[in-house]
C-alpha cells in the first residue's frame, strides 16, 4: 500500500520558481541518479523522495504525484513527467526461500519477462532494498536435452535471496506484492550516451527538474506523475486537483527523427481539465530494454524547450 | 597403474589425526573471491586475473608463468607431484570487425545463452582498458519472438569506425559484461565468472596454508588459461609434466540442479552442503577408489564433502594420455554461465580445506 501525502495546497500556493534549490545537478549527473532508483507502477514512492529533495517546494498529492506550481494568474498550464516504470512484484513465497514473480499491469513488449532471466534484480522490501537473482537454466545441464526457443517468462522466474526458506525470505522483509525490477546500474558509453532501463522518461525528468528554475507566464504545473502506464491516473488526478488548464503537455520518449518529437495527443476520458494535450517525446534507443540510451545533448535541447514554454514562448 | 596413489591417500585417511588446518574464515574466502570476480579474464586474455591471483598468493611463494600463460606455483619435496588446476578464464566474445557504423561483429568465447546477454551492457577490454558499450537488441520483437536473438553485435557509440578505433577498439578484443560481487542473504553470494574464479579462490586459500607448512611430496597449483575454448591451458601443463604427475585435481564447478527449472535426474548437489567430488561428468570418470579415499579423508578431517555427476569437461581430463588419474574436486553452483550464478561461501570454505588437505595427504 503506498503512503500518500494529501492536503498540501497551503504548500503548493506558496511554491515558486524562486524556491527551487540555488544550483540544480548537472544534466549527465540528474539523468544518472533519476536513472538509478526504481519506481514500478503503482511502488514509484523511491523516485517520488528524490524528487522531493530535489524540489524542496514540491508536494505529494492524492495520487503521488510531485507537484511543483510555478507562478500565478493566467494561463494555467500543466507539464507531465511520468515517473513509473514497468517492474514486477512478488507473487508468492515458496517454502524453499524462492520467490515467484507476477508482472505489473501495462503495456510491455514480448520480451520483456526475458529480461530477467538469469540477471540482477532489486527487491523494494518492507525493510529496505533486497538483492536477489532471477535463475536460469545452466547451459551445461540443457545440453542433449530438449529445449524450447519459446522466451522466458514470469512464469519462469524464480528469484534466489539466498533464503533457504520461506521464513528466512519473510524476515528480509519480503512477502506477496514485494515490487521488484532489474538492479539499476546506468551506464555512460560513446560521446554523450547514457543507458539504463527507462533512460528515456527518466532523462525527460531530469530536463524538467532543471528547467522548473525557468520563470513563467501565468501558472505552470510541474507534475511529476504516478502510473501513465497502467491507465494515467496520476495525471488525471493532477488535472482534477490543479486544473482545469489551457495546456498540458506530457514528456515521454520514443524513437524521433529529432532530439525532441512533438505531437497532439487525444484526451483520455474523465481528462477534460487537462485542456489541449501535446506529447513531446525525448528520442532515445533501444526503448522498452535495460539499455535504453539517451543523448545527454538531446535532453538538454528539450530542457532548453520547456523553458521557453514554461516562459509562455511557442 | 591409476590406482598408485590410492593405498598412501587411504592409509592418511584412515589414520589421519586432522592435519589441516580447519575453519578458514569465511570473511576470508570472501575477500579472495570478491578480488577475483571483480577481475577480468576472458579465455585468451586472463592477464589482470593472473596479476591478482599473484597478489592474492602468499608473498614468499614463488611462481612462474609458462609460455602459454599459466601461473604455476609448487609446494613440497621430490617424488611424483600432485597437481591441482583451476582455470583463470572466463566466458565472453571476441571482437571479429569493426563496421562502417562503428558497432562491433562478434564471435563466442565458450557456451552460454546469447539471450542474456541481448540488450545488456558491455565491456570492450582494449589494451588502453575497458570501454563501455551495449550489446544491441534486435531491432524489432512483434508478437511472437523466439528466445534466441539474430546474432549480437555491440555498439560503443561512435557512430563511425574511425571514432571507434580512437577509442582504441580494434579485432580481437574480448568483450564482456560488466560485473561486480554482491553477497546475498546468509551465507550465499552472486556474480558472474564464480566458474572458475572460486575454484582459483580455494587454491589461493590453501596456498596461504601449504607456504606455511609445506608438504613433503610434491604438489603444483596451475591456474590454467583457455579452459572455456578447450581446455588449452591445462593441456600445455599436462604436455609439460607427463609422466611426473601422481594424480591430478581439476578444481572446478559442479553445475548443480539445486534450482527449481532444473530437471533433478543427476547433478543435485544442494548448495551449502559442501565440496563435491565430480566424479562423472562428459571429459572423465574418476576411478572409484581414489573417490573412495576422497571421501574418507573429508570424513575424517570433518569436510562436508558430496559425491556426484555433472555436465561439462574438466581439465585434469587432458592428463589421460599421461595415465594420471583425475579426481575433479568441485562446489555446487547455480545457473552456471550466466551473470547470476550463485554459490555458498561455505562451500567455498569446504572446497579450499579439502584442496588442503589432499596437498599435505601424499
Amino acid at each position: 500500500m503506498l503512503i500518500r501525502t494529501s492536503g498540501l495546497a497551503a504548500a503548493l500556493l506558496c511554491a515558486a520558481a524562486s524556491s527551487l534549490p540555488a544550483q540544480a545537478p548537472a544534466l549527465d549527473q540528474l539523468i544518472t541518479r533519476l536513472s538509478s532508483v526504481a519506481a514500478p507502477t503503482g511502488y514509484e514512492d523511491p523516485l517520488a523522495d528524490t524528487l522531493m529533495a530535489l524540489l524542496p517546494r514540491a508536494a505529494r498529492d492524492r495520487a503521488g504525484n510531485v507537484i511543483l506550481v510555478l507562478g500565478r494568474g493566467q494561463p494555467r498550464r500543466m507539464v507531465a513527467c511520468p515517473m513509473d516504470e514497468p517492474g514486477w512484484v512478488v507473487g508468492g513465497v515458496r517454502d524453499d526461500g524462492y520467490l515467484t514473480v507476477r508482472r505489473l499491469p501495462g503495456r510491455v513488449s514480448a520480451l520483456f519477462d526475458q529480461q530477467l532471466e538469469g540477471q540482477r534484480v532489486e527487491l523494494l522490501g518492507q525493510n529496505g532494498p533486497v538483492p536477489g537473482v532471477v535463475g536460469v537454466r545452466s547451459v551445461h545441464l540443457t545440453r542433449g536435452r530438449t529445449a524450447s526457443d519459446a522466451p522466458f517468462t514470469f512464469d519462469d522466474a524464480f528469484v534466489d535471496v539466498g533464503a533457504r526458506s520461506a521464513d528466512e525470505a519473510r524476515q528480509l522483509g519480503l512477502r506477496e506484492t514485494t515490487p521488484m525490477v532489474l538492479a539499476k546500474h546506468p551506464l555512460r558509453y560513446g560521446t554523450d550516451l547514457i543507458a539504463s532501463s527507462s533512460a528515456g522518461t527518466r532523462a525527460a525528468c531530469s530536463a524538467l527538474v532543471r528547467a522548473a528554475t525557468a520563470t513563467p507566464k501565468g501558472t505552470v504545473v510541474v507534475a511529476f506523475v504516478v502510473e501513465q502506464g497502467l491507465a494515467g491516473r496520476g495525471l488525471l488526478t493532477a488535472a482534477t486537483e490543479h486544473g482545469p488548464f489551457e495546456e498540458t503537455v506530457v514528456l515521454d520518449a520514443g524513437n524521433a527523427a529529432g532530439p525532441v518529437a512533438m505531437d497532439s495527443l487525444r484526451r483520455p476520458a474523465h481528462g477534460e481539465a487537462l485542456g489541449r494535450l501535446a506529447r513531446w517525446s525525448l528520442r532515445d534507443r533501444f526503448d522498452g530494454w535495460p539499455v535504453e540510451s539517451v543523448s545527454i545533448n538531446d535532453a538538454a535541447a528539450l530542457e532548453a524547450r520547456l523553458r521557453a514554454w514554461i516562459g509562455g514562448k511557442p | 597403474m591409476r590406482f598408485t596413489a590410492l593405498g598412501g591417500l587411504a592409509l592418511a585417511a584412515a589414520l589421519a589425526a586432522p592435519l589441516s588446518a580447519q575453519g578458514i574464515p569465511v570473511d576470508e574466502a570472501q575477500a579472495v573471491l570478491r578480488t577475483l570476480v571483480e577481475s577480468y579474464g576472458p579465455s585468451g586474455a586472463e592477464g589482470p586475473v593472473r596479476e591478482a591471483v599473484k597478489r592474492l598468493l602468499p608473498s614468499g611463494l614463488k611462481t612462474e608463468t609458462d609460455s602459454a600463460g599459466n601461473l604455476w606455483a609448487r609446494f613440497g619435496g621430490g617424488g611424483p607431484a600432485v597437481v591441482f588446476v583451476a582455470h583463470m578464464d572466463e566466458i565472453g566474445w571476441r571482437v571479429t570487425t569493426i563496421n562502417d557504423d562503428g558497432t562491433l561483429k562478434l564471435e563466442r568465447l565458450g557456451g552460454f545463452f546469447p539471450s542474456l546477454y541481448e540488450g545488456r551492457q558491455a565491456l570492450v577490454h582494449t589494451a588502453r582498458g575497458p570501454v563501455p558499450a551495449v550489446f544491441m537488441p534486435r531491432d524489432s520483437v512483434g508478437r511472437n519472438p523466439d528466445r534466441t536473438p539474430p546474432a549480437l553485435s555491440v555498439d560503443p557509440g561512435t557512430g563511425s569506425k574511425a571514432a571507434t578505433e580512437a577509442l582504441g577498439i580494434a579485432p580481437g578484443n574480448s568483450i564482456t559484461m560488466p560485473k561486480s560481487y554482491q553477497r546475498l542473504a546468509g551465507t550465499r553470494a552472486t556474480g558472474r565468472s564464480f566458474d572458475d574464479r572460486v575454484g582459483v579462490t580455494a587454491l589461493v586459500l590453501a596456498a596461504r596454508r601449504l607456504a606455511k607448512h609445506p608438504p613433503k611430496h610434491s604438489v603444483i597449483f596451475v591456474f590454467s588459461v583457455r579452459e572455456e575454448v578447450g581446455l588449452e591451458g591445462a593441456a600445455a601443463a599436462a604436455d609439460a609434466l607427463g609422466t611426473t604427475a601422481a594424480r591430478v585435481h581439476a578444481v572446478d564447478t559442479f553445475v548443480s540442479a539445486d534450482a527449481p527449472l532444473e530437471l533433478h535426474a543427476y547433478g543435485l548437489a544442494p548448495l551449502g552442503a559442501g565440496a563435491v567430488i565430480r566424479a562423472v561428468d562428459n571429459s572423465n570418470v574418476a576411478p572409484a577408489g581414489l573417490v573412495d579415499s576422497v571421501l574418507a579423508l573429508a570424513k575424517a578431517e570433518g569436510i562436508p564433502l558430496q559425491l556426484g555427476a555433472t555436465s561439462g569437461g574438466n581439465d585434469g581430463s587432458v592428463f589421460a594420455p599421461w595415465g594420471v588419474p583425475d579426481v575433479p574436486l568441485s562446489w555446487p553452483l547455480r545457473y552456471s554461465h550466466s551473470p547470476a550464478e550463485v554459490v555458498d561461501l561455505k562451500d567455498v570454505v569446504a572446497l579450499a580445506e579439502l584442496v588442503q588437505a589432499l596437498a599435505q595427504h601424499e
